[in-house]
């Protein structure tokens, strides 16, 4: 009797699948609900994005008056942020860290699934104030005074607080779970400088998220004092100060902004080598580029406040300027990893050259920012508007997308359409950049963000108007995409478990793996066990010139002819 | 993608720092988008080929390189924009006007400061909904603006002169933000408030309009002659009690005589900018001058005819009334 209860394959009790999927601890399961409950998300933000740029199209108020306008961008913001792509890409996590790591779950399932299910209910009370009069409609960043309740009475900034506090909390209590898997749960031989780059950056993103959030969950409570119990914090006709909560929320919300690109990046950072058969170039820089961006990240915050006159800008523009010189080193590296390589444009690659070209643009845009001369220009017009899409739509979007299609098949062991995908990625691509690179020339010109109209004069109409159209033609995109999930799931081709020659652990166990991931595991001498399992040491001998994958590379990995 | 031609002696100093910085932008943009769709090209994978590239696991040689490329960079973009920036917020001993714009949900006061010891004499440009005030200014000699706020936050911004200032609220022991330009065109120059400030964001626009200094005098005189006060009502008028507190009348409805005059006494009870004006649907009947409290004033209306009219401040359109006058 022990041997069966002990054996990992016994049949456990049968229960409903939807019971089974409402009460899992399974880190695969809580990934994937993660995944589709933040698409939800996103394909709501989204149609309130399609609601801001038809009003936006031409001038005049034609179908939204200025009440609902404000709460749709407010809405899109604040859902596309914290229930889009923070969330999705700790679905991600969720679903292959562990994987990658060798591991049977994470360290605390429970608190995985409580920090899961704390974000549709946080989400739901953030949309519920359209029930009570109105949802919150002040922006995502929720300055003060405006905040408060004097000039923002209604239950739905109410709601909007108490449903990001909950979402922060989710966000807190996974961030512990992920540095607590990674640091005690990786298999034998998986030392800290062979994990995965993906890894390093959910590592690096978690400890972001478990410094900043905190802060900022208590700005908000702070704020919930303020607007119901009297309080005084950031109402300045009773003592507060409004400046204290900007930077409250940006020494939260610009590590955020690390929070929701570094896991981008190391998604691209897993595609990249695969699809070009090379390792990544500068592993460790790499590995280094990540921790310099986590601790610069929390000394640019200001950087969003520079004509607020209350900030030492010579400061915060150099540390700004200077976190692009960690950035840039893994645009080399990227670049370098292609160099000579042997590149399959499949669609996940397609997905993660196209973050490459656009998280380019927002991060050269930011460069531009950060001088503040030119910043007094730009700040708070359209150009920042470009500039955040281009770096949280054009990077995390796209590598949401390159994660979506290159770990299907492990989620279900079938591939999605390459035909299809290829359909998706353009319209997307194209109508990404016609959605949003006119909204360079929009903000240099002096159109303000969050306004609800401009003036026929002014000059901005047929840029406005591309722009929409632009939009359309990404909500368009996701209906291949969808039609291609719905299509592959149900009957698409089954590819086995390692369909793309992967590098990392998650492609050595079944697609989709059993709940315990690993009958057994292959040897871990570098960041990529499996490449070293397949093509093991002599996969060169016929290049004498080529550096031969050894276990005693992993003690100096450097000195490759290049 | 180049910003509008500055108008200002400092917007120009920021569009040649703009220019510098998108150039070098414009350089890394061109090569490393180049070199991806380079490499996407020259080395994609032939649908046979099993053999595997070299395996080239990095260089410190050309890491070092590639690190200090991108600090070199940095401190260069740094270095000018710093030397802009000083010029940018660099401040005159004695600027030549000095106006005090005051934001507030939705509209914007300019009020002209002198020296004459006397804030009654100054000058005041108040805007309604309908008509956006305009600044006048003088070119060629340095202006100073200082932003209040009533309310929220509020941004002051003028796309021509590549400058903006955020209007805080700073309570009873701040200083607000001040800001300086030197505008070097005559000539009539947008502006908006760009940071978001709450229901009509988008409304809260104004113009400065820049001359020479003799017509500006001009302009300065004329407008101190409109400020003196109201003249007090006629002792056997019908006074109408109307109050205004935040963004709301005290009443949706008043009632008045019809065929004679009467006096409306409007007392805003905060600190807030209205005036009542009495509209016949589209087309205005009595507009009484706009005024910020604490404080009262008696407007005097021309007589109505019976019927009902819509009554509501210019300055927040969303504060209305009926009004309505009886034989």
């Amino acid at each position: 009797m022990a041997t069966t209860t002990l054996n990992p394959r016994a049949e456990t009790y049968q229960r409903s699948w939807v019971l089974d999927w409402l009460t899992t601890v399974d880190h695969k399961k809580i990934g994937i609900l993660y995944i589709v409950n933040s698409f939800l998300f996103f394909f709501a933000a989204g149609i309130l994005a399609l609601v801001i740029r038809s009003e936006l199209a031409v001038p005049g108020l034609q179908f939204l008056d200025e009440a609902t306008y404000n709460q749709a961008f407010t809405m899109h913001g604040t859902i596309m942020i914290f229930l889009f792509i923070v969330p999705v890409l700790s679905g991600f996590a969720n679903y292959v860290v562990p994987l990658m790591l060798g591991a049977p779950d994470m360290a605390f399932p429970r608190i995985n699934a409580l920090s899961f299910w704390l974000l549709p209910l946080g989400g739901i009370l953030i949309f519920s104030g359209y029930l009570f009069g109105g949802a919150a409609a002040e922006g995502w960043t929720g300055y003060n005074p405006l905040t408060q309740a004097k000039y923002s009475p209604g239950p739905g900034t109410d709601l909007w607080l108490i449903g990001l506090t909950l979402v922060g909390t989710a966000s807190i209590l996974g961030s512990i779970n992920f540095i607590a898997t990674i640091f005690k749960m990786r298999a034998p031989g998986m030392t800290l400088f062979r994990m995965p780059i993906f890894v390093w950056t959910v590592l690096v993103t978690a400890v972001l998220i478990l410094l900043a959030t905190p802060v900022f969950t208590a700005g908000l409570i702070a704020l919930f004092i303020d607007r119901n119990y009297g309080g005084s914090f950031f109402d300045p006709s009773v003592g507060g100060n409004p400046i204290l909560w900007q930077h409250i929320f940006w020494f939260f919300g610009h590590p955020e902004v690390y929070i929701v690109i570094l896991p981008a990046m190391g998604v691209v950072s897993e595609i990249l080598p695969v699809f070009s058969r090379k390792p990544l170039f500068g592993y460790r820089a790499f590995v280094f580029a990540t921790i310099g961006i986590g601790l610069l990240s929390f000394s640019v915050w200001a950087h969003h406040m520079f004509t607020t006159g209350f900030v030492f800008l010579p400061f915060f523009s150099f540390m700004t300027a200077l976190i692009a010189v960690p950035t840039g080193v893994k645009f080399f590296n990227w670049l370098a990893t292609l160099w000579r390589g042997k590149l399959s444009l499949t669609t996940p690659m397609l997905f993660a050259l196209g973050f490459l070209s656009m998280f380019l643009i927002g991060g050269l845009s930011g460069v531009m920012l950060s001088s503040p001369a030119v910043d007094f220009h730009l700040q708070d017009t359209y150009f920042v508007v470009a500039h955040l899409h281009y770096v949280f739509f054009g990077g995390s979007v796209f590598g949401v997308f390159a994660a979506t299609y290159y770990w299907f098949p492990k989620m279900t062991g079938r591939r999605l359409n390459e035909g299809l995908g290829k359909v998706h990625f353009w319209m997307h691509f194209v109508g990404f950049n016609l959605a949003f690179f006119p909204m360079h020339q929009l903000g240099i010109s002096g159109m303000p963000r969050r306004i609800a109209d401009y003036s026929p004069d002014a000059g901005w109409t047929i840029l406005n108007l591309m722009s929409t159209a632009g939009a359309f033609l990404i909500a368009l995109s996701i209906f291949p995409f969808l039609i291609n999930v719905i299509a592959t799931f149900i009957n698409g081709e089954r590819v086995g478990d390692d369909p793309w020659e992967g590098n990392t652990l998650e492609w050595a166990t079944s697609s989709p793996p059993p709940p315990y991931n690993f009958d057994r595991l292959p040897p871990i001498h570098s960041e990529r066990p499996l490449f070293f399992l397949t093509h093991g040491h002599g996969h060169t001998a016929d290049r004498p010139d080529d550096v031969v994958e050894k276990p005693e590379d992993d003690v100096e990995r450097r000195g490759g002819a290049v | 993608m180049l910003p509008p031609d500055p108008k200002t002696e400092t917007a120009k100093d920021v569009f040649g720092l703009y220019l510098a910085v998108l150039i070098m932008g414009g350089i890394v943009f061109v090569g490393v988008e180049g070199f991806i769709l380079y490499a996407a090209v020259r080395y994609r994978r032939k649908p046979d080929d099993e053999q595997l590239p070299p395996q080239i696991h990095g260089n410190t040689t050309v890491e070092i390189i590639w690190t200090a490329i991108p600090t070199v960079i940095v401190l260069v973009l740094f270095v000018i924009s710093t030397i802009t920036l000083n010029a940018v917020e660099a401040r005159s001993a004695k600027p030549g006007v000095t106006v005090e714009a005051t934001g507030f949900q939705w509209q914007w006061r300019f009020r002209y400061l002198d020296d004459d010891g006397n804030p009654g004499n100054d000058a005041v440009v108040n805007g309604t909904a309908a008509n956006p005030p305009v600044m006048a200014l003088p070119i060629g000699e340095p202006i100073r603006v200082i932003l209040p706020s009533l309310d929220v936050i509020h941004s002051f911004f003028v796309p021509q002169f590549l400058i903006k200032r955020d209007v805080v609220p700073v309570g009873e022991n701040g200083k607000p933000n001040e800001l300086e330009f030197t505008i070097s065109e005559e000539g009539t120059y947008a502006g908006q408030c760009a940071e978001f400030c709450g229901l009509q964001h988008a409304n809260m626009t104004f113009a400065i309009q820049a001359m020479t200094r003799a017509k500006y005098d001009q302009w300065l005189k004329v407008a101190k002659s409109g400020a003196t006060p109201a003249p007090s009502a006629p002792a056997n008028a019908t006074v109408i009690k109307l109050s205004a507190t935040g963004t709301k009348f005290s009443t949706d409805r008043i009632e008045a005589p019809a065929g004679q005059p009467f006096v409306i006494h409007f007392d805003i009870t905060d600190g807030q900018n209205h005036n009542v004006a009495i509209m016949s649907g589209d087309k205005q009947l009595f507009a009484g001058k706009i005024f910020q409290g604490p404080g009262a004033q008696d407007y005097q209306v021309p007589a109505l005819p019976a019927g009902e009219y819509q009554f509501l401040c210019q300055v927040h359109p969303v504060m209305t009334g009926t009004i309505v006058a009886t034989p």
